[in-house]
């Protein structure tokens, strides 16, 4: 059974908790991206269900055993490592069939394993190239190939796609995908890139200064980010915001004094928000908040326009094509189940937008 | 030639003496490395090869008649020579293996953090800053057949006493156990650096994979170090082919022959017996052979290199 069960783990190096308890349950099958900034702890609770780290405190269990104190070896779990991590000395074949040479596997089986992986990633014809001899897409095939002959219970990514360059990270994402639907094993995935975690993952969690900030859906993360953190962290081009008092239910006050009529309060009642709405949300119309267009980007099927409204920079992109023209004023509006409220905050750094001088 | 000038014979001139004055200055900047040179390291050698194919005139200290190949005929039937060399042989064959192995083998157990390692490592220096004839002196008494300790320890588990410096085999096990000691933590310096360079991940794969800890150093910590290995074994060997120091203090080459490396050798033949000219024509080729061997062992490193 390759569950996961992540039980309030902490980890401490020395007297700095980096991991402030941590609970994590995975089904069978499923495939969890672990996303956030570098420094959040994403890789080290990785490195702590393969085996790699100390538990400081808490259980990880696999399957339904505890794994605390279990040898990497013996947790029946793969790992992708970011850097490819091949044995440089030995060729394809040799670096795929090791694991099961360690075990005394026999010679004729792991050649039917090793055979087998190589035809799932097209890796025949380098079976006996050694790792230097591969280009960077084809070393993190082997790795991962490494990782499936061993059929374990879990397999583990460690930021896999980030020495890739843009074009091959999209190639091998969906190869990524398409392996895990072919054998559905149980796959943690670390990556800092949120559209890698969106597009892959069955469920994302987001992680942010050693806590779980918000877990689910990848379109659940989207639709409805619990925090400012994840709704800044989740989206490209990130959701706009702005800060301010709510002087009346549905008039927020902008700190140069500027007065928005918002379509809805905020349900909480807080006196102090930030709001956040998405680029794609915004529309521009005949009426609603003026801003002054300073760039307008068609890339063809959408066009992205930023506009400078009370001091801040906002982001609209729209489907299609405009004849929306630089230093123009437009007016933008917003259907208000996309309005979201948070508490009052500086944006995280995720998404820091300038602002205007 | 500076643009706008009428171009003819003058300008041309003028451009010879500027090149000129460059070339100058140029050489006059390296002037200093190269006189320095010529006279430390150049003039030696051409002095040694200019005196093995003369006669030795002690009265001006330099060659006399030219004599062709004559002193190195005499050398090369000289059974002394061969002797001293197959001595020498033996030591190489034996040092350097050992200490290679046990370098870097001292560098894998320390290569773990642990608190006070900076320490060890800064002890490991020690051996490398005694001068080699007070080690050389140092180890006699260690060694001392009656009252040295090495065979009052030895004693404690049933060994000996044995006479380090009477028996030849154990003479000449004398003189690689002190080499060893002075010149061990040299390596381990070496391969404890090259340690830290290693991949982290590819270790921590092999965890994953199931390695133990003979399997990760046999599989995966000694591949991934043999360009190193092979390369501190090139140093260390060029290092050991001018052992002369530590036979100096320890032996002096005794007992019998047991110990006469072939530096030893020259230089008894040269200082003792005054035959400058024939240890001259030993020098030669002993320089020859040792670079001749360089040249193999370097070629032999960058194969091994390849092939990892």
């Amino acid at each position: 059974m390759g569950t996961v069960h992540i039980r309030d783990v902490r980890k401490s190096y020395g007297a700095v908790e980096v991991l402030h308890g941590v609970s994590i349950d995975i089904e069978d099958g499923e495939f969890v991206a672990l996303v956030g900034p570098s420094g959040c702890g994403k890789s080290t609770l990785l490195r702590m269900i393969a085996g790699l780290e100390d538990i400081t405190g808490g259980e990880i269990l696999i399957g339904d055993r505890v794994v605390n104190g279990v040898a990497p070896k013996d947790r029946d779990i793969a790992m992708v490592f970011q850097n490819y991590a091949l044995y440089p000395h030995k060729n394809v074949r040799e670096n795929m069939g090791f694991a099961l040479r360690q075990r005394r596997v026999a010679k004729s089986e792991i050649a039917e394993r090793v055979d087998n992986a190589a035809r799932i990633l097209g890796l025949e014809p380098l079976l006996d190239r050694k790792p230097r001899q591969l280009s960077g897409g084809q070393r993190q095939r082997v790795a991962m190939g490494r990782a499936i002959v061993r059929d374990p219970n879990v397999f583990l990514f460690d930021e896999p796609l980030s020495n890739l360059d843009a074009k091959l990270r999209v190639q091998m994402r969906s190869e990524i995908k398409e392996l895990h639907q072919r054998l559905k094993t149980t796959t943690i995935y670390v990556t800092h890139d949120q559209i890698e975690a969106m597009t892959l993952a069955d469920r994302v969690v987001v992680m942010n200064g050693g806590v779980i900030e918000q877990e689910g859906p990848p379109l659940e993360l989207y639709d409805n980010p619990a925090s400012l953190f994840v709704a800044a962290f989740i989206g490209s081009p990130p959701m706009n915001f702005l800060e301010g008092d709510l002087v009346q239910p549905t008039v927020l006050q902008l700190q140069d004094g500027t007065r928005l009529n918002l379509p809805v309060g905020d349900r909480k009642g807080r006196p102090r928000v930030t709001i956040g709405i998405r680029p794609e949300h915004l529309t521009v119309a005949q009426s609603g908040w003026p801003a002054t267009v300073s760039v307008v980007e068609p890339t063809g099927s959408e066009t992205q326009i930023t506009a400078r409204f009370a001091g801040h920079l906002i982001r609209v992109i729209m489907r299609g094509r405009t004849s929306v023209r630089p230093d123009e004023t437009i007016h933008l509006t917003f259907d208000e189940r996309n309005l979201h409220f948070f508490d009052a905050a500086p944006v995280p750094e995720v998404a820091e937008m300038e602002d205007v001088a | 030639m500076e643009p706008g000038k009428p171009s003819g014979n003058g300008s041309v001139r003028v451009a010879r003496e500027r090149q000129l004055g460059d070339l100058l200055v140029r050489w006059s900047f390296m002037a200093p490395a190269i006189v320095l040179l010529l006279v430390l390291l150049a003039y030696p050698i051409f002095y040694t090869i200019d005196i093995s194919f003369s006669r030795f005139d002690i009265a001006t200290f330099g060659a006399g008649a030219w004599v062709g190949w004559d002193n190195y005929r005499e050398v090369m039937s000289d059974y002394r020579f061969w002797e001293s060399l197959k001595v020498t042989m033996i030591y190489l064959a034996f040092a350097l293996p050992i200490q290679v192995v046990v370098g870097f083998g001292i560098a894998y157990l320390i290569n773990a953090e642990w608190a006070g390692r900076g320490i060890i490592r800064a002890l490991f220096i020690i051996p490398m800053v005694v001068a080699p004839v007070v080690a050389g002196g140092m180890w006699r008494m260690i060694l001392d057949p009656l009252w040295g300790l090495m065979n009052y320890w030895l004693g404690f588990i049933g060994i000996g006493p044995l006479d380090w410096f009477g028996d030849p085999n154990l003479a000449m096990a004398a003189v690689i156990i002190i080499d060893t000691w002075r010149w061990t933590p040299f390596i381990v310096l070496i391969a404890t650096a090259a340690m830290l360079a290693l991949p982290k991940d590819v270790f921590e794969a092999a965890r994953i994979d199931g390695c133990n800890w003979w399997s990760t150093l046999w599989s995966v910590a000694v591949p991934l170090l043999v360009p190193v290995i092979a390369a501190t074994f090139v140093i260390r060997w060029l290092g050991a082919v001018k052992m002369f120091d530590i036979v100096l203090a320890a032996t002096y080459g005794g007992p019998g022959k047991a110990t006469n490396v072939v530096n030893l050798f020259i230089y008894e033949e040269a200082f003792r017996s005054l035959r400058f000219a024939e240890s001259a024509a030993m020098a030669v080729i002993v320089l020859i052979l040792t670079m001749v061997l360089t040249g193999l062992f370097l070629r032999a490193s960058r194969k091994l290199e390849e092939l990892f």
